[in-house]
């Protein structure tokens, strides 16, 4: 195990009423691949956007080893969102040099960096390219030469995978495993256990904003006495899963007035009034 | 040059480019504005003349009643462009009563019915006529002319019957020498007063509504497309976030509403009939002034627009709130118009909005009132910094960066 990077002490994230993470504490070591796993609405993004300092812990911290709050060190983080988040109306190249940019990255660096991974992903004839029309596939890997450009400590991807076909998917895959092998930290988040196990040496299950499980596949096994990952998810998440809610922020009396007299009532509750 | 800086001038550099590969918004935002008032000025009079041409063209049928007609005004009457038919007077309580020829008014077989009857020496008359046609108001404007003609003609002849010289006598009060050299402002201040009335106007109302686009493009837009929160995962601070988009937003704004000033002077300088207006005079120290002042108005109206389109949940919901808030800039706009700025009070100057319009009136004629300077000056620096700090708590909100896409 290589020396910690990263570290949740005692974090938890509350928006109004809603507790989306439960008290966490979690420790990111260098040359990790965790897999952080759960259905929608489990918190994993959450907990993505705390380890990137986007959002700020309601309590407790999240820090690098050296002691300093994430998002003070941001230059050190390397962030997939799920959406991507690409734009529009430039090209590849252009916004992975954007994010250089901020990141303080010379362009002729950030070129060298970008080329090096593109080669990877057969990327490297579509850079010049506006992401208007680029696939899938195209954004996420976009998206992901633009999260590498100034060589971060770690990398967050949030379901990098998702909606993408079986070949891009498996691009993907290959290169956060040669990231590792080549002494990268990757936090994956992802609601399929089959691939986390395929990619990660470190799965943390989250369900319901608590951290269920932390091991590698093998301990979770264990720890479950089953023999299967997929038996050990079932085993650790058998209370009913809430639905997602951190985006739904409550609608105010007015709101929910107001949009109440233009909404139809349902069979049920039309026959309950006769 | 320090990272914070730099971060600011790519964030805004790259907001510039995304604006300026969308032809659409150049369209919208500069080219328009900058050929506005130059068709304005080319379109409006031949529109102006066609309208004027056509009106010309039209042939009237005018009903003239009565039983003893002057036989000089018969002979104008002949001689004009109206299709005179002549009737009998009929029995009337009144000359105005439209008894009778109503009907024939509204359903349009006549234009215009003008009854005359002989009074002794005077000749009175009524002219009947619909207001609400084009054709009735043409007929009555031509029969006026001529009623009008033989009426000067008349009092010419009667005056010299008397033995009276009729130009001393209609004319007791007369100018001398040449009327353009009594006003002692010159052409420069001339043109700064009249400019004074729509300059503020262009400015203040193309200044927000030219930033709402952009504003909800770089946030609520940002936020619906999801690229905000791969942006809040950089190493750039919100407020350097804020500074980079108001930059750009700003240097757009500022763009469309220097193209709508340059092309309105062109329109008044090569398109205008008129002479007074031209090139206002305006001292540097006025010139300064007023460039300070549209800089405050200008950080204050771009802040306020993008913390407004950052609290939106949407594109959808911050056009729904910024499109009408237009009229927060445009009454007060209108209202400054007519406020006297001889003896006005000082409180005018501290009113948002109110205070900068009256600010670039006052400037535009080159009059600088120290007082209000200061004023306007504390009040928009307060104003402005009010507003950034609004946009900063907005950028600040946690939940910004959920995505409804």
């Amino acid at each position: 195990m290589g020396p910690t990077l990263l570290s949740v002490r005692s974090a938890s994230k509350r928006f109004g009423d809603v507790i989306a993470l439960e008290t966490i504490d979690l420790d990111i070591h260098e040359g990790e691949i965790i897999g952080l796993v759960g259905s929608n609405g489990a918190g994993k993004t959450t907990l993505l956007r705390l380890l990137s300092g986007v959002y700020r812990p309601t309590t407790g911290n999240v820090v690098l080893a050296d002691g300093t709050q994430v998002e003070h060190a941001r230059n050190r983080l390397g962030v997939v969102p799920e959406n991507t988040g690409l734009y529009a109306r430039l090209t590849a190249w252009e916004n992975i040099r954007y994010h250089a940019r901020i990141h303080g990255i010379s362009d002729e660096e950030a070129w060298r960096r970008t080329m090096y991974f593109a080669r990877h992903l057969d990327m490297a004839d579509v850079l010049g390219r506006h992401t208007k029309g680029f696939s899938r596939g195209m954004r996420q890997k976009t998206a992901l030469l633009r999260a590498l450009v100034h060589a971060p400590s770690v990398l967050l991807l949030d379901e990098p995978t998702a909606g993408l076909d079986v070949t891009s998917a498996r691009t993907v895959r290959e290169l956060v495993r040669q990231l590792g092998e080549e002494g990268g930290t990757v936090i994956y988040s992802t609601h399929q256990l089959a691939e986390a196990q395929r990619v990660c040496n470190r799965i943390v299950i989250i369900h319901n904003g608590q951290v269920r499980a932390d091991g590698t596949p093998q301990e979770l096994l264990e720890q479950t006495q089953t023999h299967h990952l997929e038996e050990a998810y079932v085993a650790l998440t058998t209370d009913v899963a809430r639905p997602r809610q951190e985006d739904d922020k409550p609608l105010s009396k007015w709101s929910s007035w107001w949009r109440g007299l233009f909404t139809p009532k349902t069979p049920k509750e039309v026959g309950e009034d006769e | 040059m320090s990272k914070a800086s730099v971060r600011v001038r790519a964030i805004a550099k790259k907001e510039l480019v995304e604006f300026v590969r969308d032809w659409r918004t150049i369209l919208a935002i500069l080219i328009i504005p900058l050929l506005m008032f130059p068709l304005l000025f080319i379109l409006f009079p031949l529109l102006l003349a066609s309208e004027a041409a056509e009106l010309d063209a039209l042939v009237v049928d005018v009903v003239v009643q009565g039983d003893e007609i002057p036989e000089d005004l018969g002979l104008i009457l002949n001689n004009s462009t109206l299709n005179i038919m002549y009737e009998p007077l009929p029995e009337l309580e009144s000359l105005s009563s439209p008894e009778g020829d109503q009907d024939r008014l509204r359903n349009g077989s006549v234009d215009l019915v003008v009854r005359l009857q002989m009074n002794e020496t005077i000749l009175q008359y009524a002219v009947l006529y619909l207001s609400t046609s084009e054709q009735s108001l043409e007929a009555r404007s031509r029969t006026f002319e001529v009623l009008s003609a033989w009426e000067d003609n008349e009092t010419i002849q009667r005056i010299e019957a008397a033995g009276l010289d009729p130009d001393q006598t209609l004319d007791p009060l007369q100018w001398e020498g040449d009327t353009s050299q009594s006003d002692v402002a010159t052409q420069g201040e001339q043109a700064g007063m009249a400019l004074s009335l729509f300059i503020p106007l262009v400015l203040s109302v193309w200044t927000f509504s030219s930033a709402i686009q952009p504003s909800i493009d770089m946030t609520a837009g940002e936020r619906e497309r999801g690229t905000l929160e791969a942006l809040l995962g950089l190493p750039c601070t919100r407020m350097e976030l804020l500074f980079g988009k108001w930059l750009a937003v700003a240097t757009i704004t500022g763009a469309g509403v220097l193209l709508q000033v340059a092309g309105l002077l062109f329109a008044i300088g090569y398109l205008a009939t008129s002479d007074i207006i031209s090139a206002p005079s305006v001292s540097p120290a006025a010139l300064l002034l007023l460039c300070l002042a549209v800089l405050l108005f200008a950080i204050m109206v771009v802040a306020f627009e993008l913390a407004l389109a950052m609290r939106s949940h949407s594109v959808k919901e911050a056009g729904s709130i910024l499109g009408p808030a237009v009229l927060i800039i445009l009454f007060p706009a209108l209202f400054t118009q007519v406020i006297n700025l001889d003896g006005i009070e000082a409180f005018w100057f501290a009113i948002p909005v109110v205070n900068v319009l009256l600010a670039l009136r006052e400037l535009l004629m080159n009059r600088i009132v120290y007082g209000h300077v200061a004023i306007w000056l504390i009040s928009s620096t307060v104003y402005a910094l009010g507003a950034a700090y609004y946009a900063a708590r907005q950028f600040n909100r946690e939940d910004i960066v959920t995505s409804l896409s």
